[in-house]
């Protein structure tokens, strides 16, 4: 009957089509390289790894992507690398789990393939973020830090420089606006919307401010968290619906010309600077302000290159990472893919140099950039922490509030009898 | 429903004669092993993490029996995240099942007149339902930006509002922001069955009510509604247990914020689990959502039961 | 006014009574259904530049780049093949293995039947969150990580649920007269279900099918945590591939939701025929 062949068809047709991609057949050590999408050009990667598999014949790298998002990344770690038996060889880790899976035991040491000595020549602080117990758990591959977008031309038109102070950044902000008397025109965007994001600008005002969210002033700290709160609500130069923003929505709300300042990682410079863009040549980069008297604190981001503790090619995988986060391979990612690399030579590489001339203005920042609390329980305290900054930048909460939930919460996870733990950055 | 006992038959070529009891276990039998293989592991294994607690970043690892439903019963946030995931529950379902009714009717006033069917009206309310959910998510949070989102282009331009409305950072609005996502999504699915039972309902006792002189009305309440009710359920069960576990719709548009205002019982699970990697306590909320849903689709069955037999 | 124009008139008031007011609703529904799914046919011919600048709604400037970029430099044809072939496949086997229960539960003489029914549903009422670890860790251990058998057996076991449940309100409304009437000549109950029922239960299958295709073509969850390569990948993980670490290429996320899209509206096209249809046919009198 018709039927029965439909039937019979489509599980053949399934039954046969399963086998993932054409794996050869031959003896040749595959790693499996876990990552998530990279922007740019993706062939830089793929020809990377097919250089590295020239210079060691018998070794074959296979990609598998995985969404870019950070959350979806994390989850298929988690699932994966609990079981003990993770399927593949090398991950991709943000700066931000480094510590977790070094605590859990999902990942391994790799102070073989990276020796103090050679530590020197990476950013301190990734370096710092990826240590754990003393001993290095990840090598940086790509770094970035919180930067502030201003436009040239707005500013020199009215004669203000680029501001050092969070003070003098909502003066210009609101004399321009009102010079400019633009409707469309806010005067300082940021990503306010509950995730990630959010903790990372919170702690860039707080830290500039010599306070820190757990930890420092109190006082301090609820004025920085109230600063954030009037740039919406008292100053106005921010817009209603940054409780909603990230990174895109800031990133094109910029793009449209349609702010004045805006706080970002270093990747919306190539988007502004393509053509058809409405602020070509209008764009420049300053590090993030901070109040008087205390220096600027940008954020660390990045990610970076680790082993899971299973792996069984563990030396064949640790020649791999030596090989991407070589000065060779950094420069080709830098040039390709516009991924800003974490070994400081480069930054004086006239050959980068040149052809992405950003990069000068970014190494003072990435030097100064401090990571996010490094503790492994930093997931447990940033989840704490979202809704409570969040409910400060809608105004459900006043910092005061704010800040006493969050000292509870954190005194509960961390301060708990069971869980004695020493917490550096807090 | 009669039921008659196997009937006494001879099989033409005197083959084993099955009786009709044995046949039914027979033929339902693919559906429980496939079930009970695929499906019910996985769920004994998470109702069994649940009676743990399973932190790997702490190294803990133990049973703890009733503990977590315990802690659960005490936790704020999750009373919280119920009292949010009922009212979605609760706007979302009423308004997809009436939106689906009108769509329903409509289209089945369209394609039982002499006219003939019109073919893309159909398709056209399936397309919002085919679009995978993260992506109209995101079409919807793009639709939503104030400064250059299509809705607050549009109500400005018909002059309804003078300042762009700020449909997710208000933490009142983002809920219903994210209900009418839903709704858009998924009233096409009540439709469609809707849609297929109208179809079943016999032309001619429409044609005996209008002979006694009912009107439109007193036609859809005596003969429609009761003649549908057994779909009505099946769309009132299957879109309450997918809208007490909404997940995308809302992580997407807003991550469960401002202030964990629209955090669903869903999003509250997933940050425990995959987030902050409890995975004990994880399952636990998981366990807990399966309890309120089972309890709402008993709820309905209990009350609509009647329905449920042969209407005809 | 003359007669005739009167009843001009008139009959114009008629058509527009009976017809007008249903196709004004039906244009309103039309433009609540498919305003988003314009608008985002429109994003997808837009230039990257243009992309934000609201007015104009239509464009001036219009480009086939995003199509170019997702069907020919991107992995989004074959996720679409993967997607056919594993949605296919779970709507086969749900059907028929569903179809089989459906019709045990709606005709034949089983005991406990509500408690059949309900445990069937049980299993998928659990939140997939908290499955997906444990099942995940599951087909590992079978040998199937990273295949589309594990993701069309998936689909297939949690939308059986959905296609138990519609055709057996289904079976249940058929009349009963015909089943016993091929039982008394001699056909055994698989035989009656397969040469009596199905024929008039087309609008029962046909939207159980529809709604099962569906479901999987649209299922993420699952999807995303089975698979692995771009041989395995469906279409909404190719789509969710799409955006890089920040930046979210609106454009091409735009042309590849449109072209997804596609296959499921050309099948609801083809299933209508089949869900209209209805008890009209005249078959089942007498």
């Amino acid at each position: 009957m018709t039927a029965r062949a439909v039937l019979i068809l489509c599980a053949a047709l399934g039954f046969g089509c399963t086998p993932s991609g054409d794996r050869p057949q031959t003896p040749n050590t595959v790693l499996l390289f876990k990552h998530g999408t990279l922007s740019g050009n993706g062939a830089v990667l793929s020809d990377l790894l097919r250089e590295f598999e020239r210079r060691h014949p018998g070794l074959v790298v296979r990609e598998e992507l995985l969404p870019s998002s950070s959350d979806r990344q994390h989850q298929y770690y988690a699932m994966n690398l609990d079981g003990g038996r993770a399927p593949f060889d090398l991950l991709a880790v943000d700066t931000i789990w480094v510590q977790e899976f070094a605590k859990a035991g999902w990942i391994t040491s790799l102070d073989a393939f990276l020796p103090p000595a050679e530590r020197e020549q990476f950013f301190s602080g990734p370096i710092r973020a990826a240590t754990f117990e003393g001993r290095l758990y990840a090598v940086p591959w790509y770094i970035d830090a919180g930067v502030l977008y201003y436009r040239l031309d707005l500013l020199a038109r009215h004669g203000v420089a680029p501001p050092k102070t969070w003070p003098e950044l909502v003066h210009a902000a609101q004399r321009i606006l009102d010079a400019e008397q633009d409707p469309r025109l806010a005067g300082f965007v940021w990503q306010g919307k509950q995730y990630e994001g959010l903790v990372c600008v919170a702690l860039e005002v707080l830290r500039s401010n010599g306070s820190d969210l757990w930890g420092g002033d109190r006082g301090r700290a609820e004025a920085s968290l109230q600063f954030l709160r009037d740039t919406v609500a008292g100053d106005r130069i921010t817009p209603v619906s940054v409780g909603m923003a990230d990174e895109e929505s800031t990133r094109q709300m910029f793009g449209s010309g349609r702010a004045l300042f805006m706080r970002n990682w270093p990747y919306a410079w190539a988007l502004f600077q393509q053509e058809g863009s409405l602020v070509r040549g209008k764009v420049g980069i300053a590090p993030l302000p901070s109040f008087p008297g205390y220096p600027s604190a940008p954020v660390l981001g990045g990610w970076m290159l680790a082993v899971p503790q299973a792996s069984t090619h563990q030396q064949e995988v640790g020649e791999l990472i030596r090989f991407l986060t070589s000065p060779d391979a950094q420069r080709l990612v830098a040039l390709g893919m516009g991924y800003n690399p974490t070994r400081r030579a480069l930054y004086s590489d006239e050959s980068l140099v040149d052809a992405r001339p950003l990069l000068k203005d970014l190494y003072p920042i990435f030097l100064e950039a401090r990571p996010r609390p490094v503790t492994p329980y930093y997931l447990l305290l940033s989840q704490a922490l979202q809704p409570e900054v969040s409910a400060v930048v809608v105004g459900r909460k006043t910092p005061r509030e704010a800040l006493d939930a969050v000292r509870r919460q954190v005194r509960r996870i961390v301060g708990s009898p069971d869980l004695p733990i020493h917490v550096e950055g807090l | 429903m009669t039921e008659r006992p196997s009937i006494g038959v001879r099989h033409p070529t005197g083959g084993i004669r099955l009786s009709e009891r044995t046949w039914g276990y027979l033929l339902a039998s693919p559906a429980f092993l496939l079930v009970g293989l695929v499906a019910v592991a996985p769920i004994a294994a998470a109702l069994w993490l649940s009676l743990h607690h399973r932190l790997p970043v702490f190294g803990v690892d133990e049973f703890v029996g009733p503990w977590n439903y315990i802690q659960l019963w005490g936790d704020d946030r999750f009373w919280a995240a119920c009292r949010t995931t009922l009212y979605f529950t609760t706007l979302s379902v009423s308004a997809e099942l009436l939106l689906g009714f009108g769509l329903a009717l409509l289209l089945d006033g369209l394609t039982s007149g002499v006219g003939g069917s019109p073919r893309w009206a159909q398709v056209m309310i399936v397309v919002p339902w085919a679009i995978p959910t993260v992506v109209s998510a995101q079409i919807w949070a793009w639709l939503y930006q104030p400064d250059y989102g299509l809705l607050n282009y549009l109500l400005h331009q018909a002059r309804l509002i003078a300042q762009p409305i700020d449909w997710l950072a208000n933490p009142d609005w983002t809920i219903h922001a994210a209900i009418v996502m839903d709704v858009w999504k998924t009233a096409p699915f009540a439709a469609l069955l809707l849609l297929a039972g109208l179809k079943t309902v016999p032309r001619d006792l429409y044609a005996a009510a209008r002979v006694d002189g009912a009107g439109a009305w007193q036609q859809f309440r005596h003969i429609t509604l009761p003649l549908l009710m057994p779909v009505v359920v099946i769309v009132l069960v299957f879109r309450t247990m997918d809208a007490v576990r909404v997940f995308d719709a809302v992580y997407v548009l807003t991550g469960g914020g401002p202030g964990n205002s629209t955090e669903t019982l869903s999003i509250y699970a997933y940050k425990t689990l995959f987030q902050t990697l409890q995975f004990g306590y994880g399952s636990t909320l998981a366990t807990a959502m399966f309890v309120i849903v089972a309890a709402l689709s008993s709820l309905y069955l209990l009350l609509l039961r009647r329905h449920l037999q042969e209407g005809a | 006014m003359s007669d005739v124009a009167e009843n001009w008139r008139r009959g114009l008031v008629r058509w527009f009574r009976s017809r007008g007011l249903a196709l004004c609703i039906l244009v309103s529904a039309g433009l609540f259904c498919l305003g988003p799914v314009l608008w985002q046919a429109v994003t997808s011919i837009k230039t990257d530049a243009d992309l934000v600048r609201l007015p104009p709604i239509v464009p001036e400037r219009v480009t086939t780049a995003h199509y170019e970029r997702v069907l020919f430099q991107s992995s989004l044809v074959q996720s679409l093949m993967n997607s056919v072939l594993v949605a296919v496949s779970a709507t086969t086997v749900a059907i028929v293995v569903g179809g089989l229960c459906a019709f045990t539960l709606a005709r034949l003489p089983i005991a406990g039947k509500p408690l059949m029914l309900g445990l069937v549903l049980a299993t998928s009422m659990f939140p997939p969150i908290a499955v997906i670890s444990p099942l995940y860790l599951l087909m590992r251990g079978l040998g199937l990580r990273d295949t589309l058998i594990a993701v069309g057996l998936t689909h297939a076991v949690y939308a059986l649920p959905l296609a138990i449940w519609i055709l057996t309100s289904f079976f249940r409304q058929l009349p009963g007269e015909l089943y016993y009437a091929a039982r008394v000549d001699g056909c055994t109950p698989l035989r009656a279900l397969m040469s009596v029922f199905l024929p008039i239960a087309r609008p029962g299958l046909a939207v159980a099918a529809l709604l099962v295709f569906i479901f999987s073509w649209n299922e993420f969850m699952f999807a995303l945590t089975l698979t692995a390569s771009d041989a395995t990948r469906t279409a909404p993980v190719a789509v969710a591939l799409f955006p890089g670490l920040y930046e979210i290429p609106w454009g091409d996320i735009a042309a590849a939701s449109l072209v997804v899209t596609l296959p499921v509206a050309g099948l609801a096209a083809l299933f209508q025929r089949h869900i209209v249809a209805g008890l009209t046919a005249g078959s089942v009198k007498g």
